[in-house]
């Protein structure tokens, strides 16, 4: 009897020898090797499945040896049994783990184009409303309300508008753009239709980063099958000939510039020149690309699109806490047990995101402190974990969500050489375009490194702080405006480690 | 015609993107040497500043070619608090080369690199376009062994 087993072909399950079992396995008889998403519980990668009688089975952290055991059935665990997985709501990546990334039909069977054929039944100015009765806001890390962008550029006439995904996903400790540029780009794509269809948009581009290859091949595949399906391209557009120019996707891939993820870096970048931050307003979707009203989110945000039109506004905004609707793709990581993804909706502790999902702590790590939102969040001790993720206690601490990155540092952590490593960061992105950013985020990289040599002088933690100030006050972009904070926030906390 | 030539002539037509065609370039030769920026700049319509202050935008564009197999270490946070410095630290020994250096024998690069969104098995490194997780000290020789 042929047995089907499941694979992911994720860059972190491939990372950690999914390959491996998948090229040692397809040589078995009666061993078919289907490769699909990953569930995001990474730490169970490499996770292979099988078909169950009630549902999938799963062997977490296979190895070859393991194979005779899975044809027999023995060990495994119910994939729905798995509380890192049971605990979640899962909307966005409800597919993941389980359908083939690039097969039309499994996207079809599994919910996909519900959104965009909702979409063709309702006329632009409904779409917008069903968006801003959605509350969604983006989810790049600016959390704009995603329906007020969408009526800007609109309500913008030109002879041609874009709309454009920004894949630029820099914020390390997180992946989930990845996760759905490589394991579901059809909706991805989806959202962006429904998006270029609302707002009278004929083309469009995803700005993938450099360090994500595999996504970039992943999304010229996906738009290959898509424009043969007669999605994409020129004439109609989602397969419907009523909904006008069609829509034209291309993916550009970028060359390593943190600073190309603010939007018009981007743009600029986008038309082939240097990544310089331009000052708004216009914003882009009055006049972005080449001067045309461009829609601009990140991958995630479109990738919400396609449900929020398939289950109405309403539904969405039923999720989450007062301002904060819908759910957020927590990236746990760092010195936790279980490092993945947890698409939850909002309102839960940072504590049970660290602790339910989490796992707690690593084996012989000792919790030290929790970076949230990436390089330009902040840091959260013990006392910070009661704070709840969404955006207004968030914004209530000083802090910001930005993509749903959550580091834990143990113990073993030096707080002056990771405020050192920060700030060497931000130095190196800053585009230069403004004087505090350049100039402050170099000054107070000095600064930090005669701290880490064990040379800081009396008075250099004023002058942190106060050029910290300067720089969220006076910056252009969030780059140097939120730069500070996990410098502040470790000194804050760790005040006597700075000596 | 020279290899960089060819590939101007291919961005004919097409709406001029200095990025995209060093880009190009780069994927084809592996770098873009400086001496080119002139030739470049001509093709596209645009001053030589111009595509100069993009090639030095971007860190990944290379104005150097590097070894055979580019080595990059991730600097993100997540490998940071999973204590990717050791990781570093023993890739620098056995390939006795520093971040940016190539080694005599022209076989590897060494880099640093934020983040590859790998964060869930960090410490994280990428070898060409190969991303490995979970890598200890103990491992990296390993990993540098299969490259030849």
């Amino acid at each position: 009897m042929m047995r089907r087993l499941y694979v992911s072909q994720d860059t972190t399950a491939r990372a950690v020898g999914a390959d491996r079992l998948a090229k040692a396995w397809e040589k078995e008889r009666d061993v078919e090797i289907v490769r699909t998403s990953s569930r995001g519980a990474f730490y169970l990668e490499p996770l292979v499945e099988t078909d169950g009688p009630h549902g999938r089975i799963g062997w977490p952290n296979a190895a070859e040896p393991d194979l005779p055991r899975i044809l027999r059935g023995e060990g495994g665990t119910p994939i729905d049994k798995i509380p890192f997985l049971a605990r979640q709501t899962r909307v966005t990546f409800a597919n993941a783990g389980v359908t083939r990334p690039l097969s039309l039909e499994d996207y079809r069977s599994h919910g996909g184009f519900a959104g965009l054929d909702a979409a063709l039944r309702l006329a632009p100015e409904k779409i917008i409303e069903e968006m801003l009765v959605s509350k969604l806001r983006g989810r790049g890390g600016a959390a704009f309300p995603v329906g007020r962008k969408w009526q800007a550029a609109y309500e913008t006439h030109a002879d041609r508008k874009y709309v454009v995904a920004n894949a630029d996903e820099g914020d390390a400790g997180t992946y989930c753009d990845r996760m759905v540029m490589e394991g579901e780009p059809f909706r991805l794509i989806e959202g962006m239709l429904i998006a270029a269809y609302a707002i009278g948009a004929t083309r469009g581009y995803i700005y993938c980063r450099y360090e994500y290859p595999a996504a970039a091949r992943a999304l010229w595949e996906a738009i290959t099958i898509l424009t043969e399906a007669g999605y994409l391209g020129e004439g109609a557009l989602g397969r419907n000939a009523r909904a006008g120019g069609g829509f034209t996707l291309e993916v550009f891939v970028g060359a390593g510039s943190y600073v190309c993820g603010e939007e018009t870096a981007l743009l600029q970048s986008l038309e082939g020149k240097r990544g310089m931050v331009q000052p708004k307003p216009p914003y882009p979707a009055v006049s972005g690309l080449y001067g045309k009203p461009t829609l601009i989110s990140n991958v995630l945000t479109f990738a919400t699109v396609p449900s929020i039109l398939a289950r109405g506004g309403a539904w969405h905004a039923s999720l989450g806490t007062e301002h904060s609707k819908g759910t957020i793709a927590l990236q746990i990581g760092g010195r936790v047990k279980q490092p993945g993804l947890a698409e939850v909706p909002f309102g839960l502790t940072l504590e049970e995101a660290i602790e339910e999902f989490g796992g707690g702590m690593a084996t012989g790590a000792r919790f030290k402190a929790v970076q949230v939102g990436g390089p330009l969040g902040s840091l959260f001790t013990k006392a910070g974990l009661k704070t709840r993720i969404c955006y207004d206690e968030f914004a209530r601490a000083g802090a910001i969500l930005g993509h749903g990155g959550i580091v834990v540092f143990d113990q073993e952590t030096d707080m002056v050489e990771l405020a050192r490593h920060f700030m060497a960061f931000t130095a190196d992105e800053s585009c230069g375009a403004c004087t505090p950013c350049r100039v402050g985020s170099v000054r107070a990289r000095e600064i930090l490194d005669g701290f880490a040599q064990g040379r800081g002088r009396p008075g250099d933690l004023d002058l942190l702080a106060d050029l910290g100030e300067t720089m969220k006050q006076a910056s252009l972009c969030g780059l140097g405006q939120r730069a500070p904070y996990p410098v502040l926030t470790a000194i804050e906390h760790f005040r006597k480690e700075f000596k | 015609m020279s290899r960089i030539t060819g590939i101007l002539k291919r961005t004919e037509g097409c709406q001029p993107n200095i990025l995209k065609t060093l880009l190009a370039i780069q994927s084809e030769l592996g770098h873009v040497p400086p001496a080119s920026v002139p030739e470049i700049a001509r093709a596209l319509g645009v001053t030589d500043a111009e595509v100069a202050g993009v090639l030095s935008g971007y860190p990944d564009l290379r104005t150097e070619a590097p070894g055979r197999h580019v080595v990059r270490v991730c600097q993100g946070e997540s490998c940071v608090a999973n204590h990717c410095g050791r990781v570093l630290k023993e890739i620098e020994k056995k390939l006795g080369v520093g971040l940016g250096e190539t080694t005599r024998d022209g076989r590897f690069t060494l880099e640093k690199v934020y983040c590859v969104g790998n964060c869930a098995a960090s410490p994280t490194v990428m070898i060409g376009e190969d991303v490995y997780g979970r890598v200890a000290p103990e491992t990296v020789g390993t990993l540098l062994k299969d490259c030849r």
